[in-house]
């Protein structure tokens, strides 16, 4: 028999609805297992009823039908509740919105002090978690001035002060940079390591390769339920509910497609690399050049000159966030502006549109120094559209069009073009014109993300500047929103940059790439340039997709495949090139 | 330009002052308040500033900061002075049109002034010296006899010191909101008062909305914690009288009591003028 730490029986749920509303269903007969000791994954789009069954798992909510053990605990019963709590912690994805106390350690204490631990061995256990995440000698320090991923790392010891058996992570790295997210990923391994069970709650699909075991969510039923192995040889049904499968996998199965005869279970870089090579007998020598995109020539629309930008200064915190940045962006090309957590990103693209003043240097746009009069800035906030990081939480009219309509307006331009304007950014990206009249707040969060994004759209910017505008979202509602992007771009011939975690995302989009580090710009050039410099990226904190680390293991086992590859498809045309003509042979 | 509000602003340390129990602070500040107010001559004034000035020494707080504290508060002071100086009946100095200067009226003018100056200082410096959240655990702490009655201490003191904890985070925020409708075309420096007002739609909704947001979220991460008000909690920091608090308590009952002795020394005072 199975010793599970979570267990459902026909858990079925629904929030109670409005007055008059039939309920609608977010979770229905769902019933799995969580092994004891296992680290499994639960994967599936947004508003699959993932995190609602993952707040089942300690009280947060209860069944309305069937019902919900927590080591062997029924959740129902009041009386166990806070046991159940203390044996199953629960980490959320705003390190922010977790965090009690403005100092780290009283923070980690507040679980210990909450059960009533005593006095000594509340600071055992806050030094103890806070040694576990690697945050001890930011114990006396103020959480806000820590990054999201230190932040989050804090939110975790304050769970591990509880001691529990099982810690759930409920989409816990979704607002985290690479760095911040491999930081987590390491501190749930050592935890598996020692025992704990981990429940991981993830749009990420590498994340959801080191899990024991996967369970797929839709609409709110489990679907899928298997290791990873298992889960990854569906890419069709993973597609169609609207995920992925890891870009090795995805590379494997195009092989396997194109006749190549290859072992079908490997999911890792390296067992990847192993099965490719281990296919190969008699290698052609290939060395093709990944295509790069077309990279626009002509003026630049907007220029940078050697901007450095100090916060602070002539005071104790006086800080340079970015020194002597020089660039051009011209008319239809895609920036990808990388750079790890405050490497002066943010910064940087605030200065774009005149938000932040440059402390020296110039921002010229068509020539024009957007900081020399009060009406050239005006232009530039309209020419240079700016897209902040979560934008729908920056919505507030009552309805769509409102919304939408807002930059315009400001614009001062003819209700008549204010009108075409709404209209033609809703198009933009994908929102139906029946949505117009509906309160932004009542839709989905993808949604909402669009109509923030046709916000500004609506400006028609010739320069469009966007700061993660893929966060949070799943597969699929990544790629609509890039779809949409690149759609504007192709039908006004506006220039994109976009502010990018993903490697994967700046490979398939950008027509160059913009490297940040410590305030300084490193790199700038095309994508194949930028991620030949696979060492150097990763000392600023970056790191590279995963074809290209592929191609690196496969050069490594002898195969002779020559120049650099960020795309898989690219990959792959170039695996069948090595494996020369005789496609049956092995 | 948010970011210089300093709402109970703490510098950190480690004196004498910093270490002491937030109780003793608390407490010393009250005797402090009641011995200004019935402080009514020269020497109970220099007894009070001479304690404030040892506090800052101990403490290493810049005087020049502590100065600063004051500028708020700087037009009261002034018309304090000013309507006293003038307006306080006895011996004239100096006249010009509706204005007498007396001498009465410059000394109690003076006191009033060193009142509320020492008053603001010797506040401001519990806040400089004491954490937010030893300053609510003290409070709570104080407070705690009032349960009894049924008042919510436990409630409020969490409040409290939540509320302080997100303090940054919504200034951050609000800076954030503001330049993404800036970014939208929004101005919020031109137009009449409505204009400004109607400005503010645009980044007051979206906080509003974030708050709530955060608050539900905040709650959830709580419960999930194990939080259940505060029957049977327990503190990493207990607090504890040492022996340095008795001697704090000490040294200000000392001062208060000279203050009381002391206050008809020297000349009248302002309660009781017997000219």
């Amino acid at each position: 028999m199975t010793d599970y730490a979570i267990k459902t029986e026909d858990l079925t749920f629904w929030y109670t609805p409005e007055e008059g509303q039939e309920p609608r269903k977010v979770l229905e007969d769902v019933n799995i297992g969580i092994e004891k000791g296992r680290f499994t994954c639960i994967l599936g789009h947004n508003g699959s009823g993932k995190s609602t069954l993952a707040r089942h798992f300690n009280a947060l909510n209860l069944p309305r039908g069937g019902t919900v053990y927590a080591f062997g605990m029924d959740t129902k019963d009041e009386a166990l509740t806070l046991d159940i709590r203390r044996a199953l912690g629960m980490v959320f994805q705003n390190p922010d919105n977790q965090i009690v106390s403005n100092v780290v350690e009283e923070d980690v204490a507040f679980a210990p002090e909450n059960l009533g631990i005593p006095q000594k061995e509340i600071r055992e256990r806050v030094d103890e978690a806070l040694r576990t995440v690697g945050m001890y000698e930011f114990r006396t320090h103020a959480p806000h001035l820590l990054s999201g991923g230190q932040k989050q790392r804090i939110a975790i010891a304050g769970v591990l002060a509880m001691r529990p058996e099982c810690v759930v992570f409920d989409e816990a790295t979704a607002m985290l940079d690479p760095r911040g997210r491999a930081d987590v990923m390491d501190i749930i391994r050592r935890l598996r390591a020692g025992g704990v069970t981990v429940v991981l709650i993830t749009h990420h699909m590498d994340e959801a390769v080191s899990a024991d075991r996967i369970i797929v969510m839709d609409k709110g039923r489990c679907v899928l339920a298997g290791t990873p192995r298992d889960i990854f040889s569906y890419p069709e049904e993973l597609k169609s509910l609207g995920l992925t499968v890891p870009d090795t996998v995805k590379l494997i199965n195009g092989l396997d497609k194109s006749g190549f005869n290859i072992r079908k279970d490997a999911i890792t870089i390296s067992e990847c690399a192993e099965a490719v090579a281990a296919a190969i007998t008699d290698p052609v020598p290939v060395s093709h050049r990944e295509p790069e995109k077309e990279t626009p020539e002509g003026e630049p629309v907007l220029s940078v000159q050697d901007l450095t930008y100090t916060y602070s200064k002539n005071t104790p915190f006086e800080l340079t966030a970015v020194r002597n940045i020089s660039f051009d962006v011209r008319r239809g090309e895609v920036i990808a502006l990388l750079g790890h957590t405050g490497s002066g990103k943010s910064t940087l693209i605030q200065h774009l549109n005149g938000l932040i003043k440059p402390s020296s240097g110039k921002i010229l746009l068509s020539g024009e120094d957007i900081n020399s009069s009060k009406d050239s800035l005006r232009r530039a906030r309209s020419r240079v559209g700016l897209v902040f990081q979560y934008p729908e939480y920056q919505l507030f009219e009552e309805t769509v069009y409102k919304d939408i309509a807002f930059g315009p307006k400001n614009q001062k331009l003819s209700d008549g073009e204010i009108d075409k304007r709404v209209r033609d950014a809703a198009r933009f990206v994908g929102i139906g014109e029946e949505l117009f009249e509906a309160s932004p707040f009542e839709l989905s969060g993808g949604q909402k993300r669009r109509i923030a994004i046709a916000g500004v759209i609506a400006m028609m910017p010739e320069v469009l500047i966007l700061d993660e505008p893929m966060a949070g979202l799943d597969p699929a509602g990544r790629d609509e929103i890039m779809r949409n992007l690149l759609a504007y771009r192709d039908e006004t011939g506006a220039a994109l940059i976009i502010v990018t975690h993903s490697m994967e995302d700046a490979a398939m989009f950008a027509t160059r790439m913009i490297v940040l580090s410590h305030g300084e710009k490193i790199m700038d050039g095309l994508p194949s340039e930028v991620f030949a410099r696979e060492e150097e990226l990763e000392s600023v904190g970056l790191t590279v997709p995963a074809a290209t680390k592929i191609a690196r293991e496969l050069v490594k086992r002898g195969l002779p495949l020559g120049g650099t590859y960020y795309t898989v498809d690219y990959l792959m045309r170039s695996v069948l090139r090595l494996k020369g003509g005789d496609g049956n042979a092995s | 330009m948010l970011r210089d509000i300093t709402l109970g602003q703490y510098f950190p340390g480690d004196t004498l002052i910093h270490r002491l129990d937030p109780r003793t602070k608390i407490l010393v500040v009250i005797l402090y308040i009641i011995a200004l107010f019935i402080s009514t001559s020269y020497v109970t004034y220099a007894i009070m500033a001479s304690l404030l000035i040892a506090e800052v020494t101990i403490a290493r707080i810049k005087f020049s900061t502590l100065l600063k504290s004051v500028r708020p508060i700087l037009f009261i002071i002034v018309l304090t002075v000013v309507l006293n100086a003038f307006y306080t009946p006895g011996e004239p100095i100096f006249s010009f049109w509706i204005f007498t200067l007396t001498r009465e009226g410059l000394r109690t003018a003076l006191f009033m002034a060193a009142r509320l100056v020492l008053l603001v200082m010797s506040s401001f410096m519990l806040t400089y010296t004491t954490s937010p959240i030893m300053l609510t655990d003290g409070l709570e702490s104080l407070l705690s006899p009032l349960k009894r009655l049924g008042a919510p201490v436990h409630e409020l003191a969490m409040m409290m010191s939540i509320a302080l904890r997100f303090i940054p985070t919504l200034i951050e925020e609000t800076q954030k909101i503001m330049s993404a409708q800036k970014a939208r075309g929004a101005e919020f420096d031109t137009g009449s008062i409505i204009d400004k007002a109607r400005a503010l739609l645009p980044i007051l909704v979206p906080l509003f909305i974030s708050s709530f947001r955060r608050a539900d979220e905040l709650a959830v991460a709580m419960e999930s914690r194990c939080y259940h008000g505060g029957e049977g909690r327990t503190k990493l920091h207990e607090l504890k009288f040492r022996g340095i608090d008795y001697a704090a308590l000490a040294i200000m009952a000392l001062a208060l009591v000279s203050v009381i002795v002391l206050r008809n020394v020297g000349a009248v005072g302002i309660g009781g003028i017997d000219s």
